[in-house]
């Protein structure tokens, strides 16, 4: 009788464990995705250095694998858009940007006054030089990611921008258009960026990132040089009717299009590191700026002071302090500044600075941008990626899947060494932004990329 | 006797190991007859258990006894993120609360009882695949306390009894996540704290038996805070980063809530026995998890996490037959609101609200050794964007609890 209860009791406990193990473990049943009401046999990115992967202050491969519009195309995936071609630079991952430097990596530098520390540091002698002046044209595979870095939303249609002869001809572009450096007889034109993406048939689906460098290169001349590309005026001209035109052509071929807004650019890294009141004196500091200042009306205390600026508007000596608001640009010298009165008893040159009617100026402008995009978007039907509104959310700060992104130069998670254009990180959170509009608009149920799953600044 | 040797094996192969799945990281698998009648027993003296379950019902046992039961815990969790629309999956090992219990008389039916309760009544060791999205949140984490109670009983009338005793517990814990910077690798930061803990409390038990088919139990065992001091807190960062994280000290306090618990069984034939227990759980007391360490830097700030938990009800429903004299079969089930609150669901304790089903047998091999086995089966489904990671998503927990217990008694 004992016996045979134990066999029992043995049996039990063999089906136990045997349920046990199969099951024990919840199924998976996840949602289904839907493109909507897109067609995504077809996409292609269209934008600049963000939509190209440009980081760190250059183009290079792996960045290129992590851009907005590689990372978004990664999402588009699951709802059947197509392989990903990118004009890949080299494996090496050495970058270059326009003037042939390479990409910035977090290193030691060693600053005037002897202070070891972290600081963005070129990560090669010389950038990729080679890769500029190769052309990656294939006619096979047309690539899916026009981004070019440093195109503006009235370069779209430029015959100059790949005219390698040409001076102000984007070596980006040149080496992935299909002239191939070689000026094309039959047409008697340089092709434009919009030729190529039309090229061989147009695309099904868009997503459309430009504006930026329509305002950036003027703020980052500190409003010196460079400037913003006026609303008015024919395509190639003005902004409105450079948009226009590629939502034209777009919407007359019945293709549907994700259009970004632009962010507050200064509000990013480049433009906010440096606080105009980091001057910070000690007495005999601020006793001999009062001397040479006090004439002037200005006077220092011990701690925290404005910086010295150059302002053509400001009295007689073009000298005043900053004002709470303004900004000094990452460009700014500052060893100058720590070691040799940069600043203070020399006053900061225009071109590293932006003063609140420059700064007034610029967002004044953006926001007419913005207004434009919005509007004509609306009336093509096209989707729009508030992308202004993520990137005042990380000037705020939040919390993503338990990590905190902002806006801080290097520590903040999101940014890359340049201040200005997003890590991969950052992408994939912008990516997100690009999806959400898409999903709204088109009823479509794409999954958000993880934003974790990509990097952020390595460090030493 | 073969039996009983591989049943100690079973036991001391396991050790300590506890996983909670259960209402917070409250574990209810005290004893076998409970964990087959639906987790409730509180008014059915049955063995040594009755220390844990109702001291003041032990008093009725006429018996010197010793019990050791083992459940293994098959849990898992699954978490799919509603933004990448994304599954991950928990791969936390199998968890082993145990219970021990030795209960002697003086003489027979005696007025007096003594007895020692070693269990594990709170506990969970919970850990995530590799990568997964919440890495920077919790990758591991693993609570463990043990519970030694010294008890005794003493019975007032025939149909009264109390009974009390002293909780001493100690734990350990050990919590760890990964830290969001990156190594030129591209290899993230980890973090790992570790320390043990101690705290104090007690149990008491008042049984009532009104007439021969109808007994009432009231239990009350108390919070117990437990402290952690000297904890160790170490870090794994790039080379850069070293001293803005350094190895530290660390206190910390987690505090085990109280339990309060009225239990009703009904026996109207010698074969039948209907169990009720209504449980209140004090979770109230675990509001914030906080680590103050003794080193802080510009990256490493003392935290205070918020958990807001709240006082729960479970009601356990069970019932016991007896188709011959040795064997008895058993059935139970149960309802538990949850403390977690909306906004606080988090990777350590993905809770909700729980139904779950019990079964259980138990057999007399003599008059002296019986082996009690149960299942207990649940499953949780629990949906909510945390307020602090803002983690979103929706948690479907898992877990089966065979267990086994055997008894000696003379």
């Amino acid at each position: 009788m004992v016996k045979r209860n134990s066999f029992y009791k043995q049996l039990f406990l063999v089906c136990l464990c045997g349920i046990a193990l199969s099951s024990c473990k919840p199924k998976e049943k996840l949602s289904p995705n839907s493109p909507g009401e897109i067609n995504l046999q077809q996409f292609v990115a269209i934008g600049d250095g963000n939509t190209a992967g440009y980081m760190d202050d250059a183009l290079y491969q792996y960045g290129q694998q992590n851009s907005l519009g590689a990372i978004l195309q990664t999402q588009l995936q699951l709802v059947g858009a197509g392989e990903i071609y990118l004009p890949l630079m080299g494996s090496a991952n050495i970058g270059t940007n326009s003037s042939f430097l390479s990409k910035l990596i977090l290193g030691y530098k060693t600053d005037c006054l002897g202070g070891i520390g972290l600081s963005p540091v070129r990560y090669a002698q010389q950038g990729e030089v080679a890769s500029l002046t190769t052309s990656v044209y294939s006619s096979q595979n047309k690539y899916s990611n026009f981004g070019v870095p440093g195109l503006r939303m009235i370069d779209l249609v430029s015959t100059a921008l790949g005219n390698i002869n040409l001076p102000q001809h984007n070596a980006f572009f040149a080496r992935m258009s299909k002239d191939q450096f070689t000026w094309p007889v039959w047409s008697g034109d340089w092709s434009s960026v919009q030729e190529n993406i039309f090229d061989g048939g147009y695309p099904t689906f868009c997503s459309i990132y430009l504006g930026i460098e329509d305002v950036l290169p003027y703020a980052k001349s500190g409003a010196t040089a460079n400037p913003m590309t006026p609303l008015l005026g024919l395509p190639g001209i003005g902004f409105e009717e450079s948009l226009i035109q590629l939502s034209e052509q777009l919407y007359s071929q019945n293709i549907k299009a994700v259009v970004g807004t632009i962010p507050d650019i200064t509000q990013m890294p480049y433009f906010t590191t440096i606080p105009y009141n980091g001057l910070n004196l000690d007495e005999a500091n601020a006793a001999s700026l009062n001397q040479i200042y006090g004439p002037l009306g200005f006077s220092f205390t011990v701690g925290s002071n404005s910086f010295m600026i150059e302002d053509p508007a400001a009295g007689a000596f073009g000298v005043r302090p900053m004002v709470e608001g303004e900004l000094i640009l990452l460009s700014a010298p500052l060893d100058s500044i720590k070691c040799h009165q940069y600043g203070s008893v020399y006053p900061l040159r225009d071109e590293f600075v932006l003063t609140l009617a420059e700064l007034q100026e610029i967002r004044n402008q953006i926001l007419a941008y913005n207004q434009v995009i919005r509007q004509h978007s609306n009336f093509y039907g096209f989707a729009i990626a508030e992308t202004a509104d993520f990137y005042k959310k990380l000037n705020d700060g939040f919390v993503y899947n338990g990590v905190t992104m902002s806006a801080k130069f290097v520590s903040g998670g999101a940014y890359s060494l340049d201040g200005i254009h997003l890590n991969p990180k950052g992408n994939a959170l912008l990516a997100n932004v690009f999806i959400t509009a898409i999903n709204k608009t088109f009823k479509a149920t794409i999954p958000l990329a993880n934003a974790l799953f990509y990097s952020s600044t390595y460090f030493p | 006797m073969k039996r009983i040797y591989l049943g100690t094996l079973y036991l001391l192969y396991f050790v300590c190991n506890n996983n909670g799945f259960s209402q917070g990281f409250q574990v209810n698998f005290q004893g076998q007859r409970q964990q087959g009648m639906g987790l409730a027993g509180t008014a059915a003296p049955f063995d040594g258990s009755s220390l844990f379950f109702n001291p003041g019902s032990s008093v009725f046992l006429n018996q010197n006894s010793i019990v050791g039961g083992v459940t293994p815990v098959f849990g898992n969790v699954l978490f799919i993120d509603s933004a990448t629309n994304a599954p991950y999956r928990s791969t936390s090992p199998v968890g082993t609360p145990f219970s021990f219990y030795a209960m002697f008389q003086l003489k027979p039916a005696g007025k007096l009882k003594m007895g020692l309760s070693v269990n594990t009544p709170f506990g969970s060791t919970v850990q995530y695949e590799d990568n997964w999205i919440g890495r920077f949140a919790l990758t591991r984490l693993e609570l463990k306390a043990i519970f030694i109670q010294p008890t005794f009983a003493y019975r007032i009338a025939d149909q009264f009894g109390i009974g009390g005793g002293f909780v001493i517990s100690s734990g350990n814990v050990n919590l760890q996540k990964d830290i969001p910077v990156q190594d030129t690798n591209g290899v993230y930061g980890h973090a790992e704290l570790a320390g043990k803990a101690i705290g104090f409390g007690y149990n008491i038990g008042i049984h009532f038996t009104p007439s021969k088919q109808l007994s009432i139990g009231l239990t009350y065992r108390s919070k117990v805070a437990m402290n952690l001091r000297d904890g160790e807190a170490t870090f794994t960062v790039p080379s850069s980063l070293e001293d803005k994280f350094p190895a530290t000290s660390f206190t910390g306090r987690l505090p085990l809530p109280s339990v309060t618990t009225l239990g009703f069984s009904y026996h109207p034939c010698n074969a039948f026995t209907v169990v009720l227990d209504i449980n209140r759980v004090g979770w109230k007391v675990y509001d914030t998890l906080a680590f103050d360490y003794a080193t802080n830097t510009s990256s490493l700030a003392d935290t205070k996490s918020p958990r807001l938990y709240k006082n729960i009800l479970a009601f356990r429903l069970g019932m016991e037959v007896k188709p011959t004299k040795s064997l008895s079969l058993r059935l139970g089930g149960g309802y538990g609101l949850t403390p977690v609150q909306s906004g606080y669901v988090s990777p350590e304790t993905p809770d909700g609200i729980r139904i779950y089903g019990t079964f259980g047998l138990g057999y007399e091999l003599s008059q002296k050794i019986r082996i009690d086995a149960s299942v207990y089966y649940t499953k949780i489904k629990r949906s909510d964007t945390n307020l602090e990671t803002n983690m979103s998503g929706t948690y479907t927990t898992i877990a089966l609890a065979p267990g086994l217990s055997i008894s000696y008694k003379w």
